[in-house]
């Protein structure tokens, strides 16, 4: 695309409006492969679920692929690592945007590069799918182009306190998270939430995830007369410290809160098996055991995988089965849709019921977060087996 | 000998390596090279770009501070965060509910980047450089935990919208055009600090602390200003950080990004402002190359910093540095021409005298100097000799004003001298030189006698910055000062030379030129014939007469009895601290205590 | 809860006091302030968990290994990052080349060993129902520790000869090089003792704090703490200095809570070296004309 020298000096205003309308891209050959453009954290701190996403997405593309693609067109995954820094998903979200022209963004993950990601890639107008939580990621007006293929942390949250207040029946709760962004803002959404629900949250702190001991901690939640403990952290030495420290004082609550709970990791530093009894995180009904069985989409998908020789060891279904369903939702919107912009937005925003491995996505032009309510469950973490968790007592089956 | 006949050489002017556009083809290039970028209309090269133009603002500040200055500030990344914060959250309406400008608000995050500079900076003032270390890098942590706990204003760990600026400088090559102005701009304020005299000060701070206070250089005062200046450019840098980040949150704040900061500028070599560039531009675009490596970039930083450190301290400065690679001439030969020192010294002043008085001075339990008594006049040589450990140069100190007596007082025409304030010594016009001389190494000859005339510029720093005419007035002048000075010595044929090349001699000499910069009433001269040849010692013994034929009055602490009997015109003997003998050399050549203690005679 | 104050306080400031003398045996054989320090403390608890977790090895054995490797690490500081950047003291460079050092054994860390915290199993089983149960291992071991290391450095200090050979260094190195004491070969044993103590504060605090490659940057600076409250040199201050330090910080944790503990723990350090550069029991230094 020839552009004269007047014409950028004449103002950005002019390259800008260029790159705004989006020139018409050069008519593609029939057989070039469609580009998705993928971001995840496959190294550095957090990125062991980047890891298990990235099982899936890669699996499923791999299939499509071997199955011939979309319409004789193979896919390819254009991946940056962006090691959960966010100035490097800057600089990977302007390759994939705007040199590689990729017809769809997935990714990224974590919070912090999500939310720097999110407006460049709407202000480029690509369609982008995410994986990642956080609720001010999906806003129609500000971000057209964005859906969201996971729960949000309202959700979660939701689905946690709804297993305390109305599965257990327990009135008084403390709320508490490390200092990290996802802990703070965790706490300060929730605890109204609880609030509304009727419950009494009788104690709440930030704490330093580094702070070695936790007794005052609990014992300060004991005095204040809470029945159960919400711990949100990602932190796994924070998460297994309280678990520890709980069972060391015979404090006989429970902990209802993050899937960090459920970690390989948390379980790792635990003292005593025992202290993960009546510890409960989040998960997600179509990758739980009910009944001792995992539903039928989910028990396909794992012959599958079991097949294709998959190791569960060191991961867990849910995050494999995300990565999956991102990449098969854009495979079939490509196939429906095309790979223009707008036709994608079009399809996506009439997509109703799709039924995911990890959740059954519905959204409307009005409401890009797909995940439905229901489907965000608790789980007993004790019960860890193929990479998933026996659904927590007292939901109905 | 070459042009041993011209008194000054003005066919060329020296370029001194401190702060010269380093060959300004290359900044020629480099500013092509950002004006034309756009031409491609490839917006990830502009992103790659703009990143690396706003981490050079910040470095260009930074620069100053560690490439200049020497001060270890590990932490600078809290001003980007500062700067970031600030100008966001204004943006955005979260202070007092007011949403302000764009433009207003990246200045107000300078302006909060520029307050912090100093306070972060301020304990550099009185704490070593470890401790400094570690105080700005618990600075940078805490300012990121500020950020996550402080919600109403930062949008803890969710964050909050970076501002989006709007015509001329819109999202986009506008954006764009901007950070390459502010990067320039920064390169051009902080380039002519660099080379004016307050970057030669800040250079004799970090190589040569002691030279810098004897020749006037305030070290609190200046690195204020280089504090408050380095801490604005990186709150502006912030600012411009929030808009291209689009977002911002705590994490985007990382201790690896003040490390690729800081090795930038070590890349770059310390001193230098092309260098540093480089080295930001490359440290910002290599790992978009190196895509495969990301997860060992730390590793690597780390590495180049260490192998810089331990093999190439100069950096790409001194490996672009070809013309300080040619050889020296062998047999050089010092010729002083104290003819030339009237021109160098200006008119002959009123006579006055500094008084010693019942000076005493203990170190623990040893008596330093125990009750001394002591003048120098206006247009004399005093010699000082005595053995080692006989308080000669505790005498000197005391003078020079590292040391307070404990009893005694020292009186310049009957006003007192005050202690402790070495820097004051340069308004009374007392200049020294040291028993081991005190250089910048890296910097030319001309730059290091500069240095000793440091407090004669009339121009502001904020004049230097902006290259405004008493600036220019000044460097002339100091320059033609410093070159008349290095003529006198003989040594203006090494004017361009890097001064760790010369020979030991030849430094004699050159802390002489510095000294004379200051066109001193009295000068303190401490061993300046230690390592000299007799024929060296002759000249200088006939350059020192000289001086003190110009109405300087000298003090001069010697070994060499020749030469101290050759051109004293008095001479005091200290023993253990107190006064031996004293007298015209004669006298003392007679003196029959110090002939057996002391000469052995 | 008092009890949990000072017992947690005591176990954590007894790991701050040991990383503190790190820093100050460096020191007093070199005048350089070492960023290895922490990296130290890190990897006493990253190899024990290493060796005993990973590799199965007997527990006494590991301890031996880890020290060995401390020991190690210490001179290869010495020879890598030190001894080339003596020369120009002046400049500081030392700051720069053990940080670059520091950085790049942490970052192997990251990579090979990982960015979560991992256990550090517990070294001598204490039956829960016998009366020993109150004192958990956590608690006590890092301030044996400490104590064992401060009784031996300062019998080795006062009372042997080559123990006086390193104080004359640490007075006056150039002196003690006059007297013919073998400055380098000291400089040397003194790093590998400081090597040691570092992983012995690790491995000893480990069980408190993991094996977690991000201790590293938390024990530089907590662990420098106690050097600038109890004066650069000083083996007793730092002890002294450490103990305040975690007792401090335990009871801000407390009374306070979460980031405006680590606020306050800041502020108290900047506050006092302004006021006391030397530190609180330090002498100022001599001009260096």
């Amino acid at each position: 695309m020839p552009v004269s020298r007047r014409q950028v000096l004449a103002g950005s205003a002019v390259s800008a409006a260029a790159l705004a309308s989006g020139f018409p891209a050069p008519a593609i050959a029939q057989n070039e492969p469609i580009k998705i453009g993928y971001l995840p954290a496959l190294t550095g701190p957090s990125s062991s679920t980047g890891v298990g996403i990235n099982r899936g997405t890669q699996l499923a593309v791999e299939l499509v692929n071997k199955e011939g693609g979309i319409k004789g067109r193979k896919i390819e995954l254009i991946s940056r690592d962006t090691q959960s820094d966010p100035t490097k998903a800057v600089n990977a979200v302007a390759e994939l945007t705007q040199r590689a022209k990729a017809s769809m963004i997935w990714g990224p993950l974590n919070s912090g590069e999500a939310l720097a990601a999110t407006p460049l890639i709407a202000r480029d107008k690509v369609p982008m799918l995410h994986p990642c939580w956080v609720d001010s990621l999906i806003d129609v007006k500000k971000y057209p182009m964005s859906f969201r293929i996971a729960p949000t942390n309202t959700q979660v949250g939701k689905g946690a306190n709804h297993y305390v207040v109305n599965v257990l029946k327990l009135k008084k709760v403390a709320v508490i998270s490390d200092t990290t962004g996802y802990g703070t803002d965790s706490v300060n959404t929730y605890v109204p939430m609880l609030k509304a629900m009727g419950a009494e949250v009788v104690y709440t702190n930030h704490i330093d995830a580094a702070n070695p001991d936790l007794k005052p901690e609990l014992l300060r939640m004991q005095s204040a007369g809470a029945q159960a403990i919400m711990p949100w952290s990602v932190n796994a030495g924070f998460l297994s410290r309280i678990c520890n420290t709980r069972g060391a004082m015979n404090w006989d609550v429970p902990i209802v809160g993050q899937t960090t709970l459920g970690s390989g990791q948390t379980k790792a530093l635990l003292e005593k098996p025992e202290y993960w009894n009546k510890v409960y995180s989040n998960n997600f009904r179509n990758c739980c055991y009910i009944g001792g069985k995992l539903p039928p989409r989910a028990a396909e998908f794992v012959e599958r995988l079991k097949k294709d020789k998959v190791e569960f060891g060191d991961t867990l279904l849910w995050w494999v089965a995300l990565g999956w369903d991102g990449a098969m939702m854009m495979a079939e919107t490509f196939k429906n849709a095309g790979t223009k912009n707008d036709d994608i937005v079009a399809y996506m925003n009439k997509v109703k019921g799709w039924p995911g491995i990890y959740g059954t996505v519905t959204w409307t032009p009005e409401q890009h977060n797909g995940f439905p309510d229901q489907e965000v469950v608790m789980c007993e973490v004790n019960s860890l087996k193929d990479g998933a968790f026996n659904i927590a007592p007292g939901y109905s089956s | 000998m070459t042009d041993a006949t011209s008194p000054i050489s003005t066919a060329k002017a020296p370029a001194g390596w401190l702060g010269r556009l380093e060959g300004s083809w290359s900044w020629i290039a480099l500013g092509l090279v950002g004006l034309l970028l756009p031409l491609l209309d490839d917006s990830y090269f502009g992103v790659i770009a703009q990143r690396a133009y706003i981490y050079w603002i910040l470095s260009a500040g930074l620069n100053l501070v560690v490439g200049y200055a020497g001060q270890i500030a590990i932490g600078w990344v809290a001003m980007l965060t500062l700067g970031a914060y600030t100008t966001a959250a204004l943006a955005a309406g979260r202070v007092g509910g007011v949403e302000w400008h764009p433009y207003l608000a990246l200045i107000a995050g300078g302006a909060m980047g520029a307050v912090f500079g100093v306070i972060v900076g301020l304990p550099a003032l009185r704490l070593r450089t470890f401790y400094f270390a570690m105080t700005t890098l618990g600075f940078a942590t805490i300012v990121t935990q500020v950020a996550l706990a402080w919600k109403d204003v930062t949008g803890g760990g969710v964050g909050t919208p970076g501002p989006v600026f709007l015509w001329p400088f819109e999202p986009g090559w506008g954006f764009y055009y901007f950070c390459f102005l502010l990067a320039a701009l920064a390169t051009w304020i902080t380039a002519n600090i660099g080379s004016s005299r307050y970057g030669r000060a800040l250079v004799a701070i970090r190589d040569a602390e002691v030279a810098a206070e004897a020749s006037g250089i305030a070290k609190p005062k200046l690195l204020i200003l280089v504090f408050l200046l380095a801490g604005g450019l990186g709150g502006i840098a912030g600012g411009l950080f929030s808009s291209l980040q689009s977002y911002i949150t705590p994490d985007a704040f990382t201790f690896e990004m003040s490390v690729l900061f800081f090795i930038g500028i070590l890349i770059g070599g310390r001193g230098s402002i092309l260098g540093p560039a480089l080295g930001t531009i490359i440290l910002t675009v290599l790992p978009e190359f190196a895509a495969p490596l990301v997860q060992w970039s730390t590793f690597l930083y780390a590495a180049l910093l260490l192998v810089i450190v331990l093999v190439i301290p100069g950096g790409i400065a001194d490996l672009l540095d070809y013309k300080n690679r040619r050889p020296l001439e062998q047999h050089r030969e010092i010729v002083p021409r104290p003819e030339l020192l009237s021109r160098v010294l200006g008119a002959k002043g009123e006579p006055s005298a500094i008084r010693l008085a019942n000076i005493a001075l203990h170190f623990g339990g040893v008596r330093a100097i125990d009750g001394l008594d002591l003048e120098i006049r206006s247009g004399e040589v005093h010699g000082l000799i005595g053995p080692n450990g006989s308080g000669k140069t505790t005498t000197l100190n005391v003078i020079s004003g590292y040391y307070r007596p404990k009893t005694g007082s020292l009186k310049l025409d009957g006003a007192d001298l005050p202690f402790d304030k070495p820097h004051a010594r340069a308004g009374y016009r007392i200049a020294r030189t040291f028993q081991t001389p005190r250089l910048v190494g890296a910097a030319s000859v001309l730059a290091n006698v500069m240095i000793g005339g440091t407090v004669r510029g009339d121009g502001t720093f904020v004049e230097s910055m902006l290259s405004l005419p008493r600036h220019h007035n000044d460097e002339k002048q100091l320059k033609v000062a410093a070159l008349k000075a290095l003529a006198t010595v003989g040594l203006e044929s090494l004017a361009d030379v890097r001064a760790d090349r010369l020979q030991h001699s030849e430094l004699r000499f050159m802390e002489i030129a510095r000294a004379l910069m200051l066109r001193p009433a009295f000068m303190l001269l401490d061993e300046p014939a230690a390592g000299l040849s007799a024929e060296e010692i002759r000249r200088l013994g006939a350059l020192i007469k000289a001086i003190s034929r110009e109405g300087t009055g000298v003090l001069l602490v010697e070994h060499h009895a020749d030469l101290i009997f050759d051109i004293c015109d008095r001479v005091t003997v200290l023993n253990l601290g107190k006064t031996l003998a004293a007298g015209t050399p004669a006298e003392i050549r007679s003196h029959r205590e110090v002939v057996s203690a002391y000469l052995g005679a | 809860m008092l009890q949990s104050i000072v017992s947690y306080g005591l176990a954590v400031g007894a790991v701050y006091a040991l990383i503190g003398i790190t820093y100050n045996v460096m020191f007093s054989a070199s005048r350089v302030f070492s960023f290895t320090a922490g990296m130290l403390g890190m990897l006493g608890g990253v190899l024990g968990a290493l060796f005993i977790n990973k590799l199965g090895m007997n527990a006494v054995l590991a301890f031996l290994l880890v020290l060995a490797a401390g020991a190690v690490l210490g001179v290869i500081t010495e020879i890598l990052t030190v001894r080339p950047v003596l020369k120009s003291i002046e400049q500081h460079l030392y700051v720069l080349s053990t940080l670059a050092f520091a950085l790049m054994i942490q970052q192997v860390v990251a990579i090979y060993w990982g960015t979560e915290a991992q256990p550090f199993p517990v070294l001598v089983p204490i039956d829960p129902n016998s009366a020993l149960s109150i004192i958990d291992q956590k608690i006590w071991l890092p301030v044996l520790a400490c104590i064992v290391t401060i009784v031996g450095l300062e019998l080795l200090y006062r009372r042997t000869l080559i123990g006086r050979a390193f104080l004359a260094i640490a007075e006056d190195s150039y002196a003690a090089r006059a007297l013919g004491l073998p400055e380098t070969q000291l400089r040397i044993a003194s790093y590998a003792i400081a090597g040691m103590i570092g992983v012995l504060a690790g491995f000893t605090g480990a069980q408190m704090l993991l094996a977690y490659f991000g201790n590293q940057a938390i024990l530089n600076f907590y662990g420098f703490v106690p050097v600038a409250l109890g004066g650069m040199g000083s083996n007793r201050g730092a002890v002294v200095g450490g103990l305040a330090l975690g007792l401090f910080q335990q009871a801000a944790n407390f009374l306070v809570g979460g980031i405006f503990a680590s606020v306050a723990v800041f502020a108290v350090f900047i506050v006092v070296l302004l006021l006391r550069p030397e530190g609180l029991a330090g002498a100022a230094a001599a001009r260096r004309v």
